[in-house]
């Protein structure tokens, strides 16, 4: 395990894996949002105090994981790339930003559009919709960071930090709704043996939350295949890798 | 009539403009993180390529 990690922290290696890597990512991802959305929005039945609005937590609870996910798994690989100094973990973290970010903003937009006709409003400063505004704040301070400046290694050290800080509003949001009396409702899967939602509507959720992994999976191999490129251009193996493609 | 109203005619009735709404948005925008993904991509590509024909020259 810890040979084929090391493995992993040479560029070349890292480039040939994540290419290897992307069909066993998207074609999981297409096959299980096709049956996620399939399940969620025909077969699953309308929620009786909700009525067929539920059905917006099979993209707003997905993608509020998925922010809060994506941003752990920045802070992990900011803390690799500034402890080791293994440049693959700042091309992890450096691509999975604007992903991160994305999901934030669907988590927020979606979680919005449901407030209103539910709630009667489509935002309230509550603690739950605050903290997650905070993270899609981290996550656009995080990628101006990185884009300030020219050198890679000092962009990679300071949005590395920054991203660790911020580490700290990931527990805020997931306790907001038992800390603070807020108007979001609570977690379903407080006890995942019992869960306080129908099978029938768990099953399109949870296939949707696999769908949303693959989903953040294709794309940052797909973008991290790329960052390699730029960071390594003075190396031989990717003046082949381009000029091969070009015959 | 408001807007909700006025699309109730499609699929979830009285909340299918929010519906449709937050899934049309969300499509929209992870479509758009890839054609961001493929554009850079491209960009990339002939960057290098350029870069390389220049040192070869």
């Amino acid at each position: 395990m810890w040979k084929w990690i090391q493995k992993l922290a040479s560029p070349k290696v890292f480039y040939e894996t994540t290419n290897k890597l992307i069909p066993w990512f998207l074609w999981p991802f297409i096959a299980l949002i096709i049956l996620g959305l399939f399940w969620g929005l025909v077969l699953a039945p309308a929620d009786y105090q909700q009525g067929e609005s539920f059905r917006i937590i099979y993209i707003h609870v997905p993608s509020a994981w998925m922010s809060m996910f994506v941003y752990f798994i920045m802070a992990m690989a900011g803390g690799i790339g500034l402890i080791w100094q293994i440049k693959m973990a700042e091309v992890v973290a450096k691509v999975s930003a604007p992903i991160g970010a994305t999901f934030t903003l669907i988590a927020l937009v979606t979680g919005a559009v449901w407030g209103k006709p539910m709630w009667g409003t489509w935002w309230v400063w509550d603690a739950r919709l605050t903290s997650e505004l905070i993270l899609l704040f981290l996550y656009l301070a995080y990628i101006s960071l990185n884009n300030a400046f020219d050198n890679p290694k000092t962009a990679a050290k300071a949005s590395s930090i920054l991203v660790i800080v911020g580490l700290v509003n990931l527990p805020i949001i997931h306790y907001s709704v038992k800390w603070w009396n807020t108007l979001h409702q609570g977690s379903m899967f407080n006890d995942m043996s019992n869960p306080s939602m129908h099978p029938d509507m768990l099953w399109p959720l949870l296939i949707m939350v696999f769908a949303f992994q693959f989903l953040y999976g294709v794309l940052a191999l797909m973008n991290a295949r790329d960052e390699v490129l730029v960071r390594e251009q003075n190396s031989r193996w990717v003046r082949a890798v381009v000029m091969g493609e070009q015959s | 009539m408001t807007l909700a109203e006025t699309l109730s005619f499609l699929p979830y009735g009285k909340y299918a403009l929010y519906i449709w709404l937050s899934y049309g948005i969300t499509f929209i925008l992870i479509v758009g993180l890839f054609v961001r993904t493929s554009i850079n991509h491209k960009k990339i590509r002939n960057q290098l390529k350029n870069k390389y024909a220049r040192e070869n020259d």
